[in-house]
Order: structure tokens, then C-alpha cells, then sequence
């Protein structure tokens, strides 16, 4: 609306990813497609951050996701594209129930708890063989689009424009107003009408659908689900990194985060095993101390003259009220 | 029936009773100074009538309707106002975005309507540039900003818990016109928690003054400054 920049980026930015598969060859695809996984799940995940609530339970939410489109798939004889919505509405419903109890957390207490749910979630699943598999996981008889990988990328940038719509919905909606209120004081956001639980709510149970349906989408990409693989903490440390890096309370900055350290990803894995996730914690350590903003909101401060920096910072004082 | 009451209002903190069975009334239009030494438990008692602490015993009417369990954002949406004495003004927001809330979360306005009537609020209180954050205003923007955002809620009662400090001799003559008005023009009961006492003098109608969580006096400020009793806790809080 401001600029028509910021309406035509997006788009072009869109329309690229979409005619990757047309020009790109196999290898390049599947690093996309992993990128654009890891880049939905750290839109979901900032999504919940601009309430001050900091999730470390994104793995938890995407192998629940990737399991129950695997049971919907396996014991429900769901169709393929129906197990992954059912993927986020199970994670979603399951978010909301936990939700009413774990939102009245706070700070590290929130992010805590959240870290135990997701290792609760991977030992039930591990222990409940009869019906999940056990530890052994599941194997899907066929894949969707029978494993066609241009169309597999296809469905996870699908679910990459769900998360970037349910992200700008939040951010033009009085729904980042609230957000950001209860992030920087919850008295003053109360004593402006706020309903805080229902807010922190709302966050929670929409960054958890949009988790489990990218894990529904991951199950079906792969064709199998074992809880080492869909509960890895990967897939709670890269979309934190990334969204860091790129810049957090926003949707362009994961987005930016996840292309740059995405792509650098993969790279660091072909030339030092396991040494990526080392360089994801310094990422993580020196973007805190020396680039709270991030990418994203180093850009804006330079193209405006004053710009509100202060705002994007993981606030440290959450942490220690 | 006055528009709020709270009966044998008390909150103890462990064994400290911070607000010991306080029984008042504040009616529409009305101008009440809540005075007392530090510590008497002035800010405790908004923080009981907003919502912030529940009462340990005692109850709060809000027009005939017990409200003394209410969430803090009920009370806001049914009229009781608040500011804050250490302020915390949101600085992720805009000027205008702050005060923009109440319209939004109390009175349930869409975005639109609520900016124009932010704009409008503000521009009452001479408040402008509302692009501003918050970490570029003055004091007394600031301040004027805690009033607009008590405001935007429609409130019937609104409680300034020191909107004075911080001031200088000529910002709060302004802010003590400010709050006149206001009071006429929307027909509010206000609450004024202040130490300085000319401004308790020249805007209140009536006073209350606390010791140790208690109501040791009431009436206008002449009858009440003149209070031996109050003297006597005055000069015993500066000792
Ligand atoms: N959350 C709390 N926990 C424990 N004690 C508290 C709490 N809040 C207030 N108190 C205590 O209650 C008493 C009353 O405090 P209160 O802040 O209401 O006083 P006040 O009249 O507003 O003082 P001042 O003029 O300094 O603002 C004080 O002794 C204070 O230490
Ligand atoms: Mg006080």
C-alpha cells in the first residue's frame, strides 16, 4: 500500500519459486524444496514470537503433524491431500487443549514446557507401537502425485503461501496490534481491552496448523515417518536460526533468513557433516548480541531515517520478569 | 447508587495488608483526590478496582453489577479506565497505534473508524505527530498519550495514578486543565492519585486520604489538609 515495492516483491518472488521446477534440475529442486519447508516453519514460528511467547516445540507440532497423516493415511484410508489438512487440524486441535493450560506460562517457563511437549509427543509415539509403528515408524504404500517431484515442490511452496497469507493477515489485522501489546506489556494491553489468553491463543493454535500441516506435507514427500526423523530438533533450531536472521516480528524477515541460511545449509552438510549445526548456533548467539533486528530490519533502518529498532528484539526482559 | 462503590475492600501481600477495608464511592463527573504517604496503598487499590490484584476480601460495584472478580480487560471494556504509575507505554506501536486500542479491544471498532477516532482524541489533547514511536515524545506527550489510551476505552471512571510526576510547573497547570475538561466533557468520575497537593487542591471536589491501606479521612481538601490525623501521617511517612 506504502510503496509499490513491497507489493511487487512478493509477487515476482512467488512467481520465481513457482517456474523453479521448469528450469531447475533435480538437485536445486530438492534444496528448494527443503528451504521452503523450513522457511514455512519459521513464519509459524515468528508468527507466536510476536506475542513474546518463544515456541521451542516446532518439531513437536510437525512430526504430530507427519504422523497423523500418516495414521489418517495408514488406519483412516484418508486421501493423501485430505491426511495433510488433517495433519493441521490435529496439530491445531491439539494446540488448542494444551494451549488453555501451557499459554498461562510465561517467558522461559512457555519455552520450556514447550520443548518438553515435543519430546512427550515422540516418546508416546514411540511407546504406542500397536498403532504408531513404534520406533521403527511407518512406511506409506504410495507416495502423493506417486513421488513426481515437481509437483511435490509445488504443494510445499502451496503450503509456504498459506503461512505467508495467515502471517500478513496477522500483520494487517488488529490481530498485530494485540500481538504487539501483550509482547510489550500485558497490563497496559489488558487495560486497553485486550483479551490477552484469547490472542495468545489464536497465535498458538495457527503457527501449530500451519506446523502439522507441513509435516503432513513432509510425511508425504518422503513416504515415511519414524520419531527420530519427524521429531528432530532440526526442525525446531533451523526456523528459530533463520528467522533470527533474518529478522523477526514480520513475514519478510524468515522468509530472507530462511533463503540465506537455507541454501548456506546446505552447503555447510556437504563440506562438514554435522559442522552446520554448529555454525546455526553462532548464527543464533551473534545475530542476538549484535543484530537483534536482523537482516530485514537492518534494511528498513537504512532505507528510512529513523526507523522503531528497538522493537525487533527477542525481549530479554521477558526473560527475566 | 453511585456509579462505582467498593465495600471493606482489603488486599493483603503475605502479612503486609496494602489496602485495609476500604469503603468508597465515585460518582460520574466527580473529581476524587486519593492521597496518602508512599506506601499507603494508593496504587494497590487502582490495581484492586482495575483488576490487576484481586481483593483478599470486600467487593467493587460497577454500576449496581459486582464486577470483583472481572478480568482487567472486562473492566476496561464495561468503563473503568486506568493510567499507570510507572508508565509502560507500548513502543512497539505508534502514538497513534497505542491509542488506537481501546478503540479496537473495548469499544470493538474496525481499524479505520478507530485511527480517525484516535486522531480525533489526540487532537483534543494537542497531541500530534501520532506517526511518532513512543521512544520520541516528550513527558508530557507521554503523558497526554496514557490519557488518550484511558480514553479510547469510553470509560465512565478513569483513575490517574500520578499523571503529574515528572512534570514541570507550567505542563501540569496544562495537564490540570486537561483533566477538567476532560472530566465535563465526557462526563467521567476520575480518580487522581497525585503528591503534589496544589494540584489535589485546585482540581479535586473531594479527597480521600490513606495510612497504611486505611481511609483515615474524607471530605474536600480545605476540611481534610487541615486534619490533624493527616498532618500527623504526612509528617510521619517524611520522617
Ligand atoms: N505485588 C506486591 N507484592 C507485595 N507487596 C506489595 C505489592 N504491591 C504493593 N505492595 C506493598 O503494598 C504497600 C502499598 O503499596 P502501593 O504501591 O499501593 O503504595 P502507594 O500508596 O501507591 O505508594 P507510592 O506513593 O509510593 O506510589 C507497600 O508497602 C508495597 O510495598
Ligand atoms: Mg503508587
Amino acid at each position: 500500500m506504502r510503496r509499490p515495492l513491497s507489493f511487487l516483491i512478493p509477487l515476482l518472488a512467488l512467481a520465481a519459486a513457482a517456474l523453479l521446477p521448469l528450469v531447475s534440475g533435480p538437485y536445486p529442486l530438492a534444496v528448494a524444496r527443503s528451504v521452503l519447508t523450513y522457511m514455512a516453519l519459521a513464519i509459524s514460528w515468528d508468527m507466536l514470537l510476536r506475542s513474546g511467547q518463544i515456541s521451542f516445540g516446532i518439531a513437536g507440532f510437525f512430526g504430530l503433524g507427519a504422523y497423523a497423516a500418516a495414521l489418517s493415511v495408514l488406519r483412516g484410508g484418508m486421501s493423501p491431500i485430505l491426511s495433510i489438512l488433517f495433519a493441521g487440524v490435529f496439530a491445531g486441535a491439539v494446540a488448542l487443549i494444551l494451549g488453555l493450560v501451557i499459554l498461562r506460562l510465561r517467558a522461559v517457563y512457555f519455552s520450556i514446557t514447550t520443548l518438553a511437549l515435543a519430546e512427550i509427543f515422540r516418546v508416546i509415539i514411540q511407546n504406542w507401537s500397536d498403532f504408531t509403528g513404534g520406533p521403527e515408524g511407518l512406511v506409506l504404500p504410495k507416495l502423493i502425485f506417486n513421488g513426481e517431484s515437481k509437483s511435490l515442490y509445488w504443494l510445499v511452496l502451496a503450503a509456504v503461501v498459506i503461512a505467508c497469507a495467515a502471517s500478513t493477515m496477522f500483520e494487517k489485522s488488529r490481530i498485530r496490534l494485540a500481538l504487539s501489546a501483550i509482547r510489550n506489556n500485558e497490563q497496559s494491553a489488558a487495560a486497553s481491552g485486550i483479551g490477552i489468553f484469547k490472542y495468545l491463543l489464536v497465535a498458538f493454535v495457527v503457527s501449530s496448523f500451519i506446523q502439522g500441516i507441513v509435516g503432513g506435507i513432509q510425511l508425504q514427500g518422503y513416504g515415511f515417518a519414524s520419531p527420530d526423523a519427524v521429531f528432530d530438533s532440526n526442525y525446531t533450531l533451523l526456523p528459530l536460526a533463520m528467522a533470527l536472521l533474518g529478522g523477526i516480528h514480520g513475514t519478510p524477515g524468515p522468509v530472507i533468513g530462511a533463503l540465506l541460511l537455507g541454501i548456506a545449509a546446505e552447503f555447510l552438510k556437504l563440506h562438514i557433516p554435522y559442522g552446520h549445526l554448529v555454525v546455526y548456533g553462532i548464527i543464533i548467539v551473534l545475530v542476538i548480541l549484535f543484530m537483534p533486528q536482523g537482516l530485514y530490519g537492518l534494511l528498513r533502518s537504512r532505507r528510512h531515517a529513523v526507523a522503531p529498532v528497538a522493537e525487533n528484539r527477542v525481549d530479554a526482559g521477558a526473560w527475566g520478569k | 447508587m453511585s456509579t462505582l462503590e467498593t465495600r471493606g475492600l482489603t488486599r493483603r501481600f503475605g502479612g503486609l495488608v496494602a489496602v485495609n477495608n476500604v469503603s468508597f464511592s465515585l460518582d460520574r463527573g466527580e473529581i476524587l483526590g486519593v492521597i496518602g504517604p508512599n506506601g499507603s496503598g494508593k496504587t494497590t487499590f487502582i490495581n484492586l478496582v482495575s483488576g490487576v490484584y484481586l481483593p483478599s476480601s470486600g467487593s467493587i460495584m460497577f454500576k449496581g453489577r459486582d464486577i470483583t472478580s472481572d478480568a482487567p480487560h472486562l473492566r476496561a471494556r464495561a468503563g473503568i479506565a486506568r493510567t499507570f504509575q510507572l508508565i509502560h507505554p507500548l513502543q512497539s506501536l505508534t502514538v497513534r497505534e497505542n491509542v488506537m486500542l481501546g478503540f479496537l479491544f473495548s469499544r470493538g471498532m474496525r481499524l479505520r473508524q478507530a485511527r480517525v477516532e484516535a486522531d480525533t482524541i489526540c487532537g483534543s489533547l494537542g497531541l500530534e505527530r501520532l506517526d511518532r514511536g513512543v521512544a520520541e515524545i516528550t513527558m508530557l506527550e507521554t503523558k497526554k498519550m496514557e490519557i488518550a489510551r484511558a480514553l479510547a476505552n469510553n470509560p465512565e471512571i478513569l483513575f490517574l495514578d500520578e499523571v503529574m510526576a515528572g512534570l514541570n510547573v507550567d505542563e501540569t497547570r496544562e495537564m490540570v486543565g486537561l483533566v477538567q475538561s476532560v472530566s465535563r466533557r465526557h462526563n467521567i468520575g476520575v480518580g487522581v492519585v497525585e503528591h503534589v497537593m496544589s494540584v489535589i487542591r485546585d482540581l479535586t471536589h473531594r479527597v480521600i486520604v490513606l495510612e497504611n491501606g486505611e481511609i483515615i479521612a474524607a471530605g474536600p481538601y480545605e476540611e481534610v489538609s487541615r486534619n490533624p490525623r493527616v498532618i500527623a501521617a504526612y509528617l510521619g511517612g517524611a520522617a
